[in-house]
């Protein structure tokens, strides 16, 4: 090798490293048009925890058209008819060889919807965990036991269309996603975490770090929403010690307003969202009209049948009538209510009916019935006969919201439901999404 | 000398290059074959600064150092020729061939070397100004690639003015990522982006069917001036892109722009005038009450009668506008051996085939040359462009409101003129009057954009077998893009509660990119026969740009001012983003007869997961000159070369897809924070493509006829998409890797001198494509995409098939896969794609065209669908379709809705004349030797042949999409076009 190209060698040895060590540093750029997840829980401030509580508690509102649509079509409260999508009265109905389909929008999007809503508040948990900012350590916890609360609803919600097929509970991490537990274990999970959060909450005389609009900042006062929820879930699990536990500590109130309780909000603001079971009265097309039984098994003079009004022509679709519009929500602003003291009242009643306690049970449906305008039950008292009039009560009182389908089918009764085709079913549950 | 005497006067030449004195006069003339003088002929001593250029007579004089060495002449489209030092005098007279096969010119083989294409071993592609802007006016620099060069797919998504296309380099490279290549002007990165208006507003387009925008925006490449380009080299593939890293995977298109010359001033005047016309009619229906009465219902028939047979031709009315086209240029070039200046300076004002629209742009350039000392060279280059594009409102829409779709929902028998007062009547049988909105409407695209770039030479040495260059470059790139929508609440479908009482969406983009690099290159001449070179240089460019759009509804008046509205709207995006790499490449020449080259590039990108982790883009090629061989002895075969070149390249996920950002939700009178549906992945790699090309070229005949022939076989894996996940995991979507596509194709292109004699020369190439692309992974299912879903024809991407393929519903005789219910109908590839440059010059005259024949690759087409639905088709009443002889083609075509796709998916071939231009050369003593006239007259797209039944298979609805770009609704028709142009050089 001549003298030069050794030169020519070192020469290039030189200068390559040169420039491979001028090659700059690149830093990372944060996303410049969103706030980043990655960064929120890293260092949260109060106005970034707030917007994380506020878009939970928006989150909750996503797909819930479709999630009553589910419940109420299924438990024969109402139709959905629909020019658009025929699924609302053949898939649900089980109209002749139609099943539940297991990728179809009146599945996904609840489904997807609820988890989203884990995942954020997950984000609100992690971001209250190491934030820096102002706040004591029973706030942090008071703000963490609500996060984990409204998991549980979410989940709920879930266990509510899936039933047998149970949910997904551990969700913590997307690219480790736990099994889905079955019946028992889904309840008891979901009962677990409202009593994991309620640990914190109650007598905590902190408020949350953040404004709620789901009954009360105040932790002791908060805690009050676990136990009502805390309460349903017990009698699902027909835990009815526990229920009527739950319920000492909810805000049921048997002298008190029914309609108290806990709501999604809905407003007519710029990029807000409107009820999306509100349809106008004798709307065609696009609508919700109540099953036809909901007014035939009546009592007379039950005022709840105000949740109904009669249209000016009868509403077909499918082979499907209806003279009634469902009409529980009068604008498209009204609340969708979350849990009521009407519904903690029954829930007395069935607990007591349950525990033997009949005139507690007794008491407790009277009060029902006298807000209804109809006089005090006059019927037989052993357990199943006020398991019966509670049942009815409860899908006059809570008609609409949600509970009709499930209380038949906690009490296996769903062969009680109306069938309007001859080929209709009635289903006992959806099934485990596709994506799933 | 010992070692370190040498060593120390190395870098005693760093400081202080050596300055060589002249001894030897040399002078002389460079003519052609037809003894016409050659000006701006490089003359240089091989391997040394000293050179000139020859002047307008062609003469050039200069002084060598002594009498040993070889002098080169080279000019560009011309062999170059070299003789001895020894046999020069001070009065030789050279004649310069024309280099036919292009065997001469310069390609690029680094980001800071270049390389004779007979040494290349890649087949790089390059596009002359003659072959460029040579044959007649071209609208837009995209609009002036076609057919011109292999292995790309080009393709127009519309006529409207302002321009607007795809180019897709050797098949799909990305399915939902970046699929245009990357731009590079005179060094600097030239922004491409296709800026989204936000016409769905009022359109609706994107929302059922299709989420996709269809707003019919321009691209940017549309800016650059085509009459500055000198010349245009196309890197098609990774073996030849690799040197671009990471954002080279859809192909590199590097342009140069013209320079000065030294001599006294080349000043040229040029103006051209011209018009175009609706490219294909399709005409309108012939209606009777029978047939109204069908098509409408009850409502029609009483249109029909008040109408008292009268009819109106809306196709002439509004695609027929006699549009008028102006183009004028100056350019004024020259310079000394210090300095050398070109000037251009471009105004051209184009009027569209439809009412209120057209393109007016104003180019201005300045490119500057400068020895700033005998061992600095610097060039400045920059350019000013100042465009607006008026491009009508057409493509899908859900509202009936574009003048496509509402065209085709009028029958002839509708007026929709205005009144004496000009009050519009409304359309009764849609919810638009198409004159109306023709009249009223604005959607305009106004740029300013800067292009600045400047490169400065450091000769660090120059000493015996040794040169050191420093070379930097930098480069900046800045507009600003303003989208003005007017839609003013007066329109039919604004006013009475059918739309927002009006509509102005006014948009802003500023966008900001620079890039800088240095580089490092030695040349070292080991004997006479090995040559190395090694480049080694740092690179970094940066991207800043910021969408914002406001729409204003609810307007007062006929004001349009944002603030006189009752509501507004603001969508604002960022785009950022830092890039920074270095290459390093070693390159081999062994007596011009065996050349290797060998190189990687790192990348670092802010746009990856990990801003930090470089990301290596290899590549390695040799090239062969049999012809070379000492042996060698052939009197035909003049030249052969076999190469093989393999390299890497790299493409970024789409903006955002490595954030799991928290998207703002409106709650309770307060803003919240909601995790987004779509999971970014920081772990996300850059699509990766790999490329491995092999071929030969061929010379006979002295090489009279070449032949360049290029196989290649180009892998793109981690191919990107937004794929489905649990959505117990609280998202949706996520972005992942998941899929690869196989690209294998061959290139053949053909140049021959067909006759060559004192007055005629006929020169051609003739080039040949095809391009097969497949899915080779797909980790997840097979999933539809484009296109408006399966009842239309979609799009499918699918293992195994080719990611264009086009599938829709059908019935058993369209063989449907069962266990999917779709059929195969088509494919959005073309089978071959075979064009033709042809150049007589006879005497002064001369005559060239380009001829392009597509052969196969499928549209959906939707605008004979919805044309058919409102029952305007010309062809409506014909019995051509039916097998049975039944059904008349309307209904034959509607009755397949919902059973079968196959009416929608057609055939899209074409043969074109693309470019056709006649000149003629005045003689110069007609001037008294002061100016050279040329007159002609040429034409675009005047001959076509199709069976497409719609007005162009040209045509994109989702513009440049990777994979749906040629989905037809109802788009701005396309044009051809004549001009008569003169040209003054003085």
């Amino acid at each position: 090798m001549n003298i030069q190209l050794q030169t020519y060698i070192k020469v290039a040895a030189i200068a390559m490293p040169l420039f491979l060590l001028s090659a700059c540093k690149v830093e990372p750029i944060l996303d410049p048009n969103n706030p980043d997840a990655t960064g929120i829980v890293v260092n949260a401030s109060l106005s970034e925890l707030q917007n994380l509580a506020d878009g939970s508690e928006s989150g909750m509102r996503e797909s819930l058209g479709a999630y009553y649509d589910d419940l109420c079509v299924i438990g024969r409260e109402y139709y959905r008819f629909s020019t658009s999508d025929p699924r609302f009265t053949s898939d649900l109905l089980g109209k002749s060889s139609a099943v539940l389909d297991n990728n179809t929008f009146y599945l996904t999007n609840p489904f997807a919807a609820r988890y989203r809503v884990i995942r954020n508040t997950n984000i609100l948990i992690d971001a209250l965990t190491s934030t820096k900012a102002p706040i004591t350590d029973l706030q942090r916890k008071a703000g963490i036991a609500y996060a984990k609360t409204i998991q549980a609803y979410q989940l709920l919600s879930v266990f509510n269309l899936l039933y047998n097929n149970g949910v997904r509970v551990d969700v913590k991490d997307p690219d480790k996603l736990g099994p889905f537990l079955n019946l028992q274990q889904s309840l008891d999970a979901i009962i677990g975490l409202l009593n994991e959060a309620n640990t914190d909450l109650k007598g905590n005389t902190a408020d949350l770090p953040f404004t709620t609009t789901l009954y009360a900042r105040n932790a002791a006062q908060f805690s009050k929403f676990n136990r009502a929820l805390s309460a349903r879930v017990a009698i699902y699990k027909q835990d009815w010690t526990a229920a009527n536990a739950a319920l000492t500590d909810s805000f049921l109130d048997l002298n008190g307003d029914l309609t108290t309780g806990v709501f999604h909000l809905f407003s007519a603001a710029g990029g807000d969202q409107l009820n999306p079971l509100f349809y106008p009265r004798n709307s065609s097309g696009e609508t919700r009209v109540a099953h036809p039984s909901f007014v035939t098994d009546a009592e007379v003079g039950d005022k709840r049948l105000s949740k109904v009004t009669l249209r000016t022509s009868a509403a077909f679709q499918d082979a499907l009538q209806s003279n009634y519009d469902f009409y529980l929500y009068k604008t498209n602003v009204d609340p969708i209510p979350i849990v009521r003291n009407e519904e903690l009242v029954l829930i007395l009643a069935e607990v007591k009916a349950q525990l033997g306690v009949t005139a507690d049970a007794v008491t407790a449906i009277n009060t029902i019935r006298k807000a209804a305008g109809l006089t005090d039950y006059a019927g037989a008292t052993d357990k199943n006969s006020l398991i019966t009039e509670i049942l009815k009560q409860r899908r006059y009182s809570l008609f609409g919201e949600g509970h009709r389908w499930i209380d038949l089918r906690r009490y296996n009764l769903l062969s009680q439901l109306p069938i309007d085709r001859p080929d209709d079913n009635v289903w006992m549950q959806f099934p485990i999404p596709a994506n799933e | 000398m010992t070692k370190k005497t040498k060593q120390l006067l190395y870098l005693l030449a760093f400081l202080f290059p050596l300055a060589v004195i002249a001894q030897v006069p040399i002078s002389g003339v460079v003519v052609d074959v037809r003894n016409n003088p050659l000006s701006g002929v490089s003359v240089r001593v091989r391997n040394t600064n000293t050179g000139t250029t020859t002047d307008a007579t062609g003469r050039f004089a200069l002084s060598a150092p002594d009498k040993t060495g070889t002098l080169e002449f080279s000019n560009v489209g011309f062999k170059t020729q070299a003789i001895s030092l020894n046999d020069a005098t001070d009065n030789i007279s050279i004649t310069l061939n024309e280099d036919v096969g292009k065997l001469d010119e310069v390609v690029v083989t680094g980001m800071a070397s270049s390389i004779k294409r007979s040494n290349s071993a890649n087949a790089v592609a390059s596009v002359s100004s003659k072959l460029l802007t040579g044959t007649t006016v071209q609208p837009t620099m995209d609009a002036a690639l076609y057919g011109k060069f292999t292995g790309s797919n080009i393709s127009a998504n519309s006529g409207a003015p302002g321009g607007g296309i795809s180019v897709k380099l050797r098949g799909i490279t990305s399915l939902v990522a970046n699929s245009q290549p990357l731009f590079i002007v005179d060094g600097v990165y030239y922004d491409n982006s296709s800026i989204v208006p936000g016409l769905n507003l009022v359109s609706k387009a994107a929302g059922q069917g299709n989420t996709n925008f269809q707003d019919n925006q321009s691209n940017r490449i549309a800016d650059l001036d085509p009459e500055d380009i000198d010349r245009i080299e196309i890197l098609k593939g990774a073996s030849a892109a690799a040197i671009y890293g990471s954002r080279a995977a859809a192909g590199v298109v590097i342009i140069t722009t013209k320079r000065g010359k030294t001599g006294k001033p080349n000043i040229e005047v040029s103006t051209a005038i011209g018009t175009q016309w609706q490219l294909k009619k399709l005409g309108q229906r012939e209606w009777t009450e029978a047939k109204v009465q069908s098509a409408y219902g009850n409502t029609g028939v009483p249109l029909y009668r008040a109408a008292n047979g009268r009819t109106y031709d809306y196709e002439k009315e509004l695609y027929g506008q006699t549009a008028l086209m102006r183009n004028a240029r100056l350019s004024v070039s020259g310079g000394n051996e210090q300095t050398k200046y070109f000037i251009g300076f471009t105004s051209k004002d184009d009027e569209g085939i439809v009412k209120r629209t057209g393109y007016e742009k104003t180019s201005f350039r300045l490119n500057l040359d400068q020895k700033v000392t005998s061992f600095i060279d610097a060039s400045v280059n920059a350019n000013y462009v100042s465009s607006t594009a008026d491009r009508g409102f057409f493509n899908n829409d859900n509202t009936s409101t574009t003048l496509g779709v509402a065209y085709v929902a009028t029958p002839s028998w509708i007026n929709l003129f205005p009144d004496a007062n000009g009050n519009y009547p409304d359309n009764p049988l849609a919810p638009s009057n198409f004159l109306q909105t023709r009249d009223l409407i604005t959607n305009r695209e106004k740029v300013e954009r800067i292009l600045l770039g400047g490169t400065a030479t450091w000769k660090i040495l120059n000493i015996g077998k040794h040169d050191l260059r420093f070379i930097a470059r930098g480069g900046l790139d800045q507009y600003t893009l303003n989208t003005i929508g007017i839609f003013p609440r007066e329109l039919q479908f604004q006013k009475n509660g059918n739309g927002t009482n009006g509509a102005s969406i006014y948009g802003t983009t500023l966008s900001k990119g620079t890039n800088f690099n240095g580089f490092l290159v030695h040349t070292f001449d080991v004997s006479n026969n090995l040559n190395l070179r090694t480049q080694v240089g740092v690179t970094a460019e940066n991207l800043d740009q910021d969408n914002v759009i406001n729409s204003a509804t609810q307007l007062i008046g006929t004001q349009t001012n944002l603030g006189q509205a009752g509501a507004i709207q603001v969508a604002e995006t960022k785009t950022v983003q830092h890039d920074r790499g270095f290459v390093v490449q070693e390159e081999l020449n062994y007596r011009d007869m065996l050349l290797l080259t060998l190189g990687v590039r790192g990348d670092k990108s802010s746009r990856n997961g990990d801003a930090d982790k470089l990301y290596y883009y290899p590549k390695g090629s040799i090239a062969f000159n049999i012809n070379k061989l000492g042996s060698w002895n052939s009197s035909v075969i003049s030249l052969l070369k076999v190469r093989a070149a393999y390299g890497q390249s790299g493409n970024f996920a789409p903006f955002g897809a490595i954030y799991s950002p928290l998207v703002p939700t409106v709650f309770n009178g307060s803003t919240g924070s909601l995790i987004t549906l779509t999971r970014g992945k920081n772990t996300l790699n850059p699509e990766r493509q790999t490329e491995l090309e092999f071929g030969f070229d061929a010379g006979l005949f002295n090489d009279r006829i070449t032949l360049e022939a290029t196989y290649y076989k180009k892998d793109v894996e981690d191919l990107i998409l937004n794929v489905a996940v649990p959505t117990s995991s609280g998202f949706s979507l996520a972005w992942n890797n998941v899929a690869a596509i196989e690209n294998r194709g061959i290139e053949l292109a053909l140049n021959a001198t067909i006759i060559q004699s004192k007055n005629l020369r006929w020169t051609q190439t003739t080039n040949f494509w095809k391009n097969k692309a497949k899915v080779t992974r797909l980790d997840v299912p097979a999933f539809n995409t484009g296109g408006f879903g399966a009842t239309l024809g979609t799009y499918r991407v699918e293992q195994g098939k080719s990611p264009t393929q086009i599938v829709g519903i059908g019935v058993a005789a369209d063989k449907v896969d069962p266990a999917t219910g779709l059929a195969t109908y088509g494919n959005g590839e073309p089978d071959f794609n075979l064009s033709a440059y042809h150049d007589i010059i006879y005497k002064n005259f001369e005559f060239s065209f380009l001829l392009h024949w597509k052969k196969g690759g499928d549209n959906i087409n939707l605008t004979t669908l919805l044309s058919d639905i409102f029952g305007t088709s010309r062809d409506f009443d014909s019995k051509s379709l039916d097998p049975a002889g039944q059904k008349i083609n309307g209904d034959y075509r509607l009755a397949a809705l919902g059973s079968t796709a196959r009416p929608w998916v057609e055939d899209a071939s074409y043969f074109r004349v693309r470019e056709m231009g006649l000149s003629y050369r005045m003689p110069r003593s007609w001037f008294r030797n002061i100016a050279g006239v040329k007159v002609g007259v040429s034409a675009r797209n005047l001959i076509n042949v199709f069976k497409y039944s719609s007005y162009d298979p040209e045509v994109s609805n989702f513009g440049s999409n990777a994979i749906s770009s040629s989905v037809e609704v109802t788009p701005f028709p396309s044009a051809k076009s004549v001009h008569f142009n003169l040209s003054v050089n003085f």
